[in-house]
């Protein structure tokens, strides 16, 4: 596109219309049929299904694990994205190459590979249960499932704003004097803090929905371990469409809420970016 | 430099010397280092290493007797036929939302845009309850389906359209700011030069995009085949007959069969990894430098 | 002729970006479409492409109206700023796109592109990939591709701009070459006027989506007719001066004659003064040239190999030259250059004290040669000296604003008795008494008077009328002076009564039809027009209140039509509004030949 002048390119109308079509039949048709649903359903009966105990227990994990699993992915995610943007080497173009591992690893086996690990006897389970940590089966697991779910959105919206970050103004910044952890604070940390925040709010995104890679490890006792989703597929599995959906719109607002907020801060880097462009 | 009557060798000369090969620097990068390492290690490494290792646990020949159950081989067969639907369609609607995106002003793009994304950002067992919700025993169409003997939940179609939905952004995000970016003047040099719409688009824009296309799809299908929640929430568990390799892992792995769960897990391992070495691989060949 | 352009205008979301382009280019011509970004020239050459929309105006390649065409069966060839190579295939297979698209035998296919690959010098090179070429070679491929299909019309957008100097200096020309060799009608678009004197037979000068002049790079270089051409094409020392029945003289203010002399009334002008036109001498007596410019300090002296650059400060003196572009109480800046013989007959050195003297300078025809506020006091003259539509024409068309306290504006009885000497056009704010303020500022020697009100969006039509066919001229070269500095779109406006037969009518449409064609002979401008019926003021007024965003230039000869008929409109302050005064029966300044 130039200034926004419509183009003489061909297939506007066709390409549009089947997206279009698309999206309906495939995205905007069942969202309808869940909204319907929850809105249908009594409220009494709504706000039983929502605030359970059960429920309202699985919310604390999803919700509370989520975020716990990523504030370690916004430490770590920075770290890492960090390693691979200024250091070089042996191995890091493989390091670079493997973040991305838990994106195309299906979750079923990102989640049974997991327990296996960190299990009683697994390789590493074995060391932390000398230590009295246990991670399979406890809360602990979800969020280590949560953590490696969320890992690589949380390094990847980084790692560019990083590169973004010219080591020219560092330079600058220590030739009129400033130190290392100064210029860091003040150079570095405000230029790349939208796209943390956005990393952030993938990251808690993803690991809130997370069902395949958490079920295995979590061992779903009632009231401890369980997650919302997997309250959903029980619902689900006793033909209780109505206690599903009350819990699946409480999900669906939560990720509006996210996508709202990942918007947000987007157009927020953006400005940031623009002004500093000026 | 004022260290130049410093005692030589002190720390503080040293952290204090020019360049950013200093000691403290040096430190601070192995830990770093270090740490990423580590973390990385630990999440991912282990478990992938742990797959393999399970899997061989009881021998080659355990691990072949997994792949002769015929349970086993329906699931693969079950996966590989959704893939082969899913991703063709997934492609062309990719590649027409791309088109209309990044070629046109409209109103109402950011929406579009938004909406486009949404399968991502929803849980995967919501997204496969959407469909239950729609075409279950209860749902909006059920008792029409099922008057008219059609199955849709529990059968092989409503496994294709959980996954068609799931997988539904990942060519289209590929391919809108990978087209964004590389403009329309290629297409435009070609409508002058008296080429029509579908000679610009094959002749031209496909050739340009093809390495991020091609990454899109073989995403697309690393996420089709390996599909958990959605699949799982309207597949119905029937062995033989609507589990996929990840439900078939899942059924193994509940029935203390470690071995065999590992082994399908391996072959998932493999698609996982092949599909990261693609993607090195385009992003080294890359056609977004011009 | 071969490409012929009719009143184009394409507007972006209401804002003409080409506006009412008219252009005729003959066959085999060089043409060259030169202007600042954002001025509209690209725009033109994609609409010419058929790659972008025309709201408005036609266009016929050879003959041939292509307005309807699609890009795909214009036939033109369209070489972009960034090649635009298919990046998958071959220079071979790139240079074939055309002809494979138009189903030509292999053979053919194969003879033509050795041709084109010759005529770029690029032979040998059919195997290679666009990426194992350098930008310049990339650019003769993108040339050849584009001669492929052998267009009617060769069409260049900004081809050089990501070039180095010396690679650009091979391609054009080489593509002047290949132009000359083929005969192929060509347009290039550029914003380097080095590259246009370089490379065009003809060049048009484009600004805020007009074309503003169009002619041989010396009449544009020698004799501009505007300003920003002026200005743009090369340096410029605008002077303000007094145009005398000898030529323009220097210094002092416009003396004022009585009303009703007005044909005897020295006019203030803008007169361009090259640099090279100025001539530095010890003292007026060794200065060779006769025409007197003042005296003055040298402030910096460059050497840039051949020429020598130096900027002079003139003396402040009552009566020394005034530069139409410093504005407030700036330092008098003249820029010069010298050859170095000159630089060895008379060397000069910063601080030195020098006389000035020029030896060609060149009157534009233009009437609004600066801006004087008239207000009764200070707050006001400050209030109009902040109007945003003032400060963006001041700024665009380089002329400076003065202020000037005239305490009889406003007065409920304006007398008579003022020795005031307004030079240039007179502006003032409006308000319920504006038509009398005006009319008391014509009767003291003033031409054209701009009245602004306090808020008036920036206009995007002026609607051009005038009450007396005398006042014709002055109001149209007025109107175009302004219009070369908006980005507006040019409405003339005639008002016949009601009670107009049908014979009478055709003489109103042969009026309209006078003044578009004046408007275009005479200045360059390309106005449309609307045929309205009642009395004068009331459909003004009606069609100013169709939409916001109007401005009205209206011209009158006398000033009793100000009091009377136009009273009412001017009270209104609501758009701004150009006022043009020639008493009847005056000798026009500009009547043309049209």
């Amino acid at each position: 596109m130039r200034d926004g002048q419509p183009t003489v390119l061909p297939g506007f109308g066709l390409t549009l219309g089947f997206t279009t079509f698309f999206l309906s039949a495939v995205v905007l048709l069942p969202l309808a049929a869940l909204m319907l649903l929850a809105g249908s359903t009594p409220l009494q009966q709504l706000l039983a299904a929502i605030a359970s105990p059960r429920a309202l227990a699985s919310y604390e994990l999803s919700f509370g694990g989520a975020l716990i699993a990523a504030c370690i992915n916004l430490v770590f995610g920075f770290i890492i994205a960090w390693t691979i943007a200024r250091y070089e080497f042996p191995g890091r173009r493989l390091m670079d190459a493997a973040i991305d591992m838990p994106f195309a690893l299906p979750t079923a086996v990102s989640g049974i590979a997991l327990t296996a690990v960190f299990s009683t006897n697994g390789w590493l389970g074995h060391y932390l249960d000398l230590a009295g940590i246990h991670v399979a089966y406890t809360r602990l697991g979800v969020i280590l499932a949560m953590t490696l779910i969320g890992m690589p959105f949380a390094v990847r919206t980084v790692q560019p704003a990083l590169l973004e970050v010219q080591r020219d103004l560092e330079d600058a910044a220590e030739t009129l004097g400033a130190g290392r952890w100064y210029v860091f604070r003040t150079v570095i940390v405000p230029s790349v803090l939208p796209a943390l925040l956005t990393g952030f709010t993938l990251a808690f995104a993803r690991a809130l929905g997370e069902y395949g890679s958490v079920i295995f490890i979590s061992g779903n006792l009632p009231l401890r371990t369980e997650i919302t989703p997997l309250l959903i597929v029980m619902h689900l599995e006793e033909f209780d469409y109505r206690g599903a959906a009350a819990l699946g719109f409480v999900m669906l607002a939560a990720s509006f809420v996210i996508l709202l907020a990942i918007n947000l801060l987007q157009t927020w880097g953006h400005a940031r970016m623009a002004r500093g462009e000026q | 430099m004022t260290a130049a009557g410093a005692a030589p060798g002190s720390l503080q000369e040293l952290a204090g010397r020019p360049g950013r090969a200093t000691v403290l620097s040096a430190l601070g990068r192995r830990c770093l280092i270090g740490l990423s390492v580590a973390f990385l290690a630990a999440l991912l490494l282990a478990p992938l290493a742990v797959v393999f290792a399970s899997a061989f646990h009881s021998g080659v020949q355990k691990y072949l007797q997994t792949f002769a159950d015929p349970d086993t081989q329906a699931a693969i067969r079950l996966t590989l036929l959704t893939a082969l639907v899913v991703v063709p369609v997934n492609t062309v609607f990719g590649l027409a939302a791309a088109w209309a995106i990044a070629k046109f002003e409209f109103r109402g793009k950011t929406l579009l845009v938004t909406l486009i994304d949404l399968p991502v950002a929803i849980s995967p067992v919501i997204s496969g309850m959407l469909f239950v919700l729609l075409f279950g025993m209860r749902g909006w169409f059920g008792a029409w389906l099922a008057a008219n003997g059609v199955s849709i939940i529990f059968a092989t179609p409503g496994i294709m359209i959980a996954t068609l939905f799931v997988t539904s952004p990942y060519v289209a995000r590929e391919l809108i700011p990978l087209m964004q970016q590389l403009g329309d003047d290629e297409e435009e040099a070609a409508i002058t030069l008296g080429a029509g719409a579908w000679m610009t688009f094959f002749r031209v824009t496909l050739p340009k995009i093809r390495w991020g296309l091609l990454y899109g799809v073989i995403l697309c299908n690393a996420r089709a085949m390996g599909e958990f929640g959605a699949v799982s929430v309207v597949s119905g568990h029937i062995r033989g007959l609507t589990n996929t390799m990840p439900l078939a892992i899942e059924a193994l792995y509940n029935d203390y069969d470690f071995t065999g769960a590992f082994a399908v897990a391996s072959l998932l391992t493999l698609l996982a990894l092949a599909t990261l070495a693609l993607k090195a691989l385009v992003e080294r060949t890359g056609d977004r430098q011009p | 002729m071969s490409i012929t352009l009719d009143q184009l205008t394409k507007r972006y979301q209401g804002v003409p970006v080409v506006n009412d382009v008219s252009l005729e280019i003959g066959d085999g011509e060089f043409f060259v479409l030169l202007g600042p970004s954002g001025s509209g020239k690209s725009t033109l050459l994609r609409a010419i492409a058929g790659l972008s929309g025309l709201d408005h105006g036609r266009i016929a390649l050879h003959g041939r109206d292509v307005t309807h065409v699609s890009a795909r069966r214009r036939g033109v060839g369209l070489v972009f700023q960034n090649y635009a190579l298919f990046r998958h295939m071959t220079v071979g297979e790139n240079i074939e796109f055309a002809l494979r698209v138009r189903r030509v035998r292999a053979a053919q296919r194969r003879r033509r592109r050795q041709e084109l690959l010759r005529l770029v010098a690029l032979e040998g090179m059919d195997e290679r990939l666009p990426a194992q070429l350098s930008g310049g070679q990339q650019q003769r491929v993108a040339v050849a591709r584009a001669l492929a299909h052998e267009p009617q019309v060769l069409l260049l957008d900004e081809p050089f701009g990501a070039l180095d100097a010396k690679i650009r200096e091979g391609l054009r020309r080489t593509i002047r070459e290949v132009q000359r060799e083929l005969g192929i009608t060509t347009i290039l678009v550029t914003h380097d006027q080095e590259e246009a004197f370089a490379m065009g037979d003809r060049i048009g000068v484009m600004n805020c989506g007009r074309l503003l002049e169009s002619g041989t790079p010396q009449d544009l270089y020698t004799r501009p007719t505007t300003r920003f051409v002026a200005t743009f094409l090369g340096a410029a020392n605008l002077i303000l001066a007094r145009q005398g029945s000898d030529g323009p003289r220097w210094g002092a203010r416009p003396a004022v004659h009585g009303p009703g002399a007005c044909g005897a009334r020295e006019r203030e002008v803008v007169a361009v003064v090259r640099p090279e036109e100025i001539e530095i001498a010890r003292s007026s007596e060794t200065l060779a040239c006769s025409n007197f410019l003042g005296r003055g300090v040298v402030e910096e002296v460059l050497f840039t190999g051949a020429l020598e650059r130096a900027r002079i400060r003139l003396d402040e003196q009552p009566d020394a030259p005034i530069l139409a572009h410093a504005n407030g109480d700036g330092a008098v800046l003249i820029e010069t250059t010298r050859p170095q013989f000159e630089q060895r007959a008379f060397a000069i050195s910063r601080g030195q004290s020098v006389t000035i003297g020029v030896r060609r300078a060149h009157v534009l025809p233009t009437p609004l040669s600066s801006f004087t506020i008239c207000a009764p006091n200070s707050s006001a003259a400050e209030r109009l000296a902040g109007n945003s539509l003032l400060l963006d024409l001041s700024s665009r068309m380089k002329t400076r604003i003065r202020k000037h306290l005239e305490p009889m504006l406003g007065a409920s009885t304006p007398s008579r008795d003022s020795t005031a000497a307004l030079p240039g056009t007179a502006v003032i704010g409006a308000r319920a008494g504006v038509a009398s303020d005006a009319k008391w500022l014509l009767e003291h020697g003033v031409e054209e008077i701009l009245i602004l009100p306090e808020h008036a969006p920036a206009p995007q039509r002026v609607l051009i009328h005038w009450t007396d066919e005398s006042a014709r001229s002055a109001t149209l070269a007025a109107s175009a002076s302004v219009l070369r500095h908006l980005a507006a779109e040019a409405i003339y406006i005639d008002v016949l009564p009601e009670q107009t037969s049908t014979a009478e009518r055709s003489f109103g449409i042969r009026a309209l039809l006078d003044a578009r064609s004046e408007a275009r002979a005479a200045h360059g401008l390309e106005i449309r027009t609307e045929l309205r019926f009642g009395v004068a003021a009331q459909a003004l007024e009606q069609r100013l209140s169709e939409s916001p965003g109007h401005m009205l230039i209206v011209g009158v000869a006398s000033t009793s039509q100000l009091t009377s008929e136009l009273a009412a409109l001017l009270a209104m302050a609501r758009w701004p509004v150009l006022l043009v005064h020639r008493e009847r029966g005056a000798p026009a300044h500009s009547r043309s030949a049209a």
